[in-house]
């Protein structure tokens, strides 16, 4: 049977959060689909992307979303694989979250791809098996499967028996394995340096940590109001005690990454890693990512106030906008440099997202508040086993 | 079966463009997206700069990073050693864009290079692009040949509608036999100073063969493993094509 939390104080501010998020998904979704229209209309000339830089910010934002459901997903793997049992109260929400963040990425994605529909019978039929991006549609398809079918137990209150929890596992392993190979998609490329490293997968699936870990805390702290005081005993315990923990963990790990991804690039021969490198850190979203947004959020998790529920939401918040940065940051860079142009391109690639890019990023994000507050409202979300 | 490869003397290369202006009117191509296309580079300040050009098609590797990439099998390689794409079954994610060394795919729905956009004007029935009013007879989707249609990637074909006709066991396709002429890629067909050559790298007795033996022939980007068949004569140095720092 589930326990379902209850709102021990005031209601409202959970009610009056949860009326904004209805209110920015609405209105954000109406500006997505005004701004998307260019689509029906012009086509992909409604892009500002070209042959030189051909994957603009609609994959950057696949990229960041997919990598949030990775993220989300190994939170809530922590209590269904590892049995950690201080994160069961805010699984549900994790595995739903993830859920709703997969499907906007492929939502994006399919509004970028020349032909999505084809997809369906194309891939499976023609096995292309040494290319990455078909191993990454593989396994992603796989863990969309298990995590839609783990939400559908754990939403019949089904938590523990060895069909919810070898789904709950087999979901856990297909995310790795379809983000590592994401990961490959860029990792593998030996014709573009920015992009290339055997170790690609791990810098991914780290991020993808730190970005779940940051929509929990921000997002959890919404949900409840910015209230402790709202959440059961052991939400409180998880959000408080082990999440800050693990999240300053992780959030230091890709500090380190970025510091050194950045200085490698900064301080090497091959001018295809060096110049786009170059041309980041000279630009003022690097800055803000790496220091307000990544160390700002560290150094809050070590103070005394890392428990507080507003301290969290700013820091994720944080987290969350640096790492979307930086997704942006690493596909665009690796395309910057003009492949064999000569004098017709005779410098980095300038590339700015159309109105209409920036439609489908925002009709995604909306999609994915609306889905995530209809989750909340009608899937009780709060849902926890009783005993283990 | 042959394997058709292509011989470029840099040596004889004006620069003139005739085969990029040869290719666009054989493909029906519009500027910006031209297949076949002659790089320049410049490096150097007075009084002692320099400028490079040379023609560059697509090359058509022995190991193509584009056909591993690709999530469909669009790209594939034929049995003469043309690499092609299959417009049937490309689903525009451009994979094979990021993963071409050299450059030369295109996927014309975006922007066009310039205004105002002829697509426009000249409107397409049958699903393809647009529909030029001097277009070639050639259309074969399945081999990349002809208009595109919305949503794929497009390159250039060695000019494969005229050379999959010509007769088998041809060692050279060149201008100077006439019987061979209607089979000669645009691009070789048109270049007034001969500096292409065409033939089969699989036959040990070809004029291709023979040039890159005798001449050094050398490919560009060998540190990409990709292997190109398209090969260049430069006098024994291949012009070193790095871009000048800018600071």
């Amino acid at each position: 049977m589930s326990n379902s939390s209850q709102a021990i104080n005031s209601p409202e501010s959970i009610s009056r959060i949860s009326a904004l998020r209805l209110v920015v998904g609405v209105i954000g979704l109406l500006i997505g689909l005004f701004a998307t229209m260019g689509l029906l209309t012009t086509g992909h000339a409604a892009f500002n992307t070209s042959s030189n830089l051909v994957w603009g910010l609609p994959v950057a934002a696949y990229v960041f979303f997919v990598l949030t459901s990775t993220g989300l997903t190994f939170v809530a793997a922590l209590a269904m694989v590892f049995g950690m049992k201080d994160f069961y109260p805010i699984a549900k929400r994790c595995i739903w979250a993830a859920v709703a963040t997969l499907a906007i990425g492929f939502i994006s994605l399919g509004l970028e791809i020349g032909n999505p529909l084809r997809m369906l019978w194309v891939i499976p039929t023609n096995m292309a098996v040494t290319s990455p991006m078909w191993w990454m549609g593989l396994f992603y398809l796989t863990y969309a499967v298990l995590l839609v079918w783990k939400f559908l137990l754990v939403n019949k209150g089904d938590w523990s028996s060895s069909q919810s929890k070898v789904i709950g596992i087999a979901s856990f392993v297909a995310v790795i394995f379809a983000h590592a190979t994401l990961g490959s998609v860029f990792g593998m490329m030996a014709m573009r340096p920015f992009w290339f490293g055997g170790m690609m997968p791990v810098y991914f699936l780290v991020t993808a940590a730190l970005s779940g870990l940051a929509f929990i805390m921000l997002f959890i702290n919404l949900d409840y109001g910015i209230d402790q005081k709202n959440m059961s005993a052991g939400t409180r315990h998880a959000m408080s005690k082990q999440l800050p923990t693990i999240f300053a963990i992780v959030l230091g790990l890709v500090i380190v990454f970025t510091l050194a991804r950045t200085a490698a690039g900064l301080w090497t021969n091959v001018a295809e890693f060096k110049v786009p490198m170059q041309a980041t850190v000279t630009s003022l979203w690097f800055h803000y990512e790496l220091w307000v947004g990544m160390v700002l959020p560290f150094l809050m998790m070590l103070s005394a106030r890392r428990s507080e529920a507003k301290v969290q939401v700013i820091a994720g918040a944080l987290v969350i906008s640096a790492l979307f940065i930086g997704r942006y940051e690493y596909v665009i860079g690796g395309q910057l440099v003009p492949m064999f142009k000569g004098a017709w391109f005779d410098d980095l690639i300038v590339y700015t997202p159309s109105m209409t890019e920036i439609g489908v990023v925002v009709l995604a994000v909306s999609l994915g508040i609306l889905l995530y507050a209809f989750g909340d409202k009608k899937l009780n979300l709060s849902d926890a086993p009783t005993s283990d | 079966m042959a394997k058709w490869g292509m011989v470029i003397d840099l040596e004889k290369c004006t620069g003139c463009q005739a085969c990029s202006t040869a290719c666009q009117m054989e493909n029906n191509r519009l500027p910006g997206e031209n297949y076949q296309d002659v790089l320049y580079y410049t490096e150097g300040k007075q009084p002692t700069p320099s400028l490079k050009w040379f023609p560059r098609p697509c090359m058509h590797c022995e190991n193509p990073s584009c056909m591993h990439v690709c999530p469909t099998k669009a790209t594939f390689k034929t049995e003469d050693g043309v690499v092609l794409i299959d417009w049937n079954k490309c689903i525009g994610c451009k994979y094979c864009m990021i993963a071409c060394p050299y450059g030369v795919r295109f996927y014309t729905d975006e922007k066009p290079l310039i205004e105002p956009n002829i697509k426009e004007v000249f409107k397409a029935e049958g699903g393809m692009q647009w529909s030029p009013p001097y277009k070639g007879p050639q259309q074969d989707n399945s081999h990349g040949v002809g208009i595109q249609p919305h949503g794929v990637v497009s390159k250039c074909t060695f000019c494969y509608h005229k050379i999959s006709k010509a007769p088998p066991e041809t060692a050279d396709l060149s201008n100077d036999d006439p019987a061979l002429r209607e089979f000669v890629p645009a691009c070789v067909r048109t270049c007034a100073p001969t500096a292409r050559y065409f033939g089969d790298l699989d036959n040990p007795d070809s004029q291709v063969n023979r040039l890159i033996s005798d001449k050094h022939g050398a490919r560009l980007l060998e540190h990409t493993g990709n292997k190109p068949q398209v090969y260049y004569l430069s006098g024994g140095v291949v012009p070193g094509f790095t871009r000048p720092d800018k600071s």
